[in-house]
């Protein structure tokens, strides 16, 4: 890398102003803006850093869309040759890396399930992916890694707190990328119902993230 | 549309659940709003964030960061 991301002054105070959630870093570590900006001077290097810290959340994102390994590969590569084709795209003043990044991978993840019309066999393949997953995470975690999972832990929380029917509602619709209408006729449920479970478990997890970011 | 009620719609707009007899109405009520409309849909996008994060991350192979690096240096060059 050009050898100044871990020296670099603070670069934007409009990042510092939008909600935090993202987990803590070891001390000395760049910012993910510090990162963004190594890719947007075209420095492979700091494309390298992002996809260390990042890559598994990305990966477990499309996995959990998808439901196939070997496609959540090929859509991984794909996603951060597009961070790097699109970073000139990125603005810290519209929101963060990790913001930007999740959603271009769930837009990405989710186009590529409607092309394959793989709704069925994602369906039939989900449980045995979720059982899988935790054995397949078995290795030395980083600091990062252990950072993301207090994290994960904390916004598990909030998320587990709310009622199943809120939890299946969201769902369906950030991870398969389903319409209220698609909600309502995959489950058997009133359309004004599946609104208002949407409504109140959005409402429920923002409130919710609000608290964690005062106690992070 | 109230605030409060943008707010709802806010939400249901970053993960992409407005219907397309809401987006309209939605827009305007953003237009209406203005700056504080932006701020507020801005700060909803966190919940990508969360729901990210909120999974257990997935491994992937050295080779597959190879062939990205590998591709990104090619493209550098080029």
């Amino acid at each position: 890398m050009s050898g100044n991301l871990e020296s670099s002054a603070p670069l934007e105070t409009e990042e510092e102003r939008l909600p935090a959630i993202a987990p803590v870093l070891p001390p000395g570590a760049p910012s993910d803006l510090d990162l963004m900006r190594a890719i947007q001077a075209e420095d492979p290097e700091g494309l390298s850093q992002l996809y260390d810290r990042y890559n598994g959340i990305v990966k477990a994102l499309i996995l959990r869309v998808i439901h196939n390994e070997t496609e959540a590969d090929d859509l991984l590569q794909e996603i951060f040759m597009e961070i790097w084709n699109q970073a000139k795209n990125f603005s810290a003043h519209k929101g963060k890396p990790l913001g930007w990044m999740v959603t271009l991978a769930r837009r990405r993840a989710i186009d590529g399930l409607r092309k394959k019309q793989a709704y069925a066999r994602a369906e039939e393949r989900l449980q045995s992916q979720t059982e899988q997953q935790p054995d397949a995470w078995v290795h030395n975690a980083t600091e990062v890694e252990i950072a993301l999972g207090d994290t994960r832990v904390l916004i598990r929380e909030v998320i587990d707190s709310l009622p199943p029917a809120q939890q299946e509602a969201i769902e369906l619709a950030f991870f398969r990328g389903m319409s209220q209408r698609e909600i309502a006729a995959n489950t058997n449920t009133p359309l004004g119902t599946v609104k208002t479970r949407l409504e109140l478990g959005l409402k429920k997890i923002y409130d919710g993230l609000k608290e964690l970011r005062d106690e992070l | 549309m109230s605030f409060d009620e943008f707010q709802n719609r806010s939400r249901l707009y970053v993960i992409g659940a407005l219907e397309p007899e809401e987006l309209d109405e939605f827009e305007g009520a953003r237009k209406t709003f203005g700056q504080k409309a932006e701020a507020f849909i801005r700060e909803c996008y966190t919940l990508h964030e969360a729901f990210a994060l909120s999974l257990r991350p997935a491994k992937s192979s050295a080779a597959l960061k190879n062939r990205l690096m590998a591709m990104v240096r090619e493209k550098k060059e080029r």
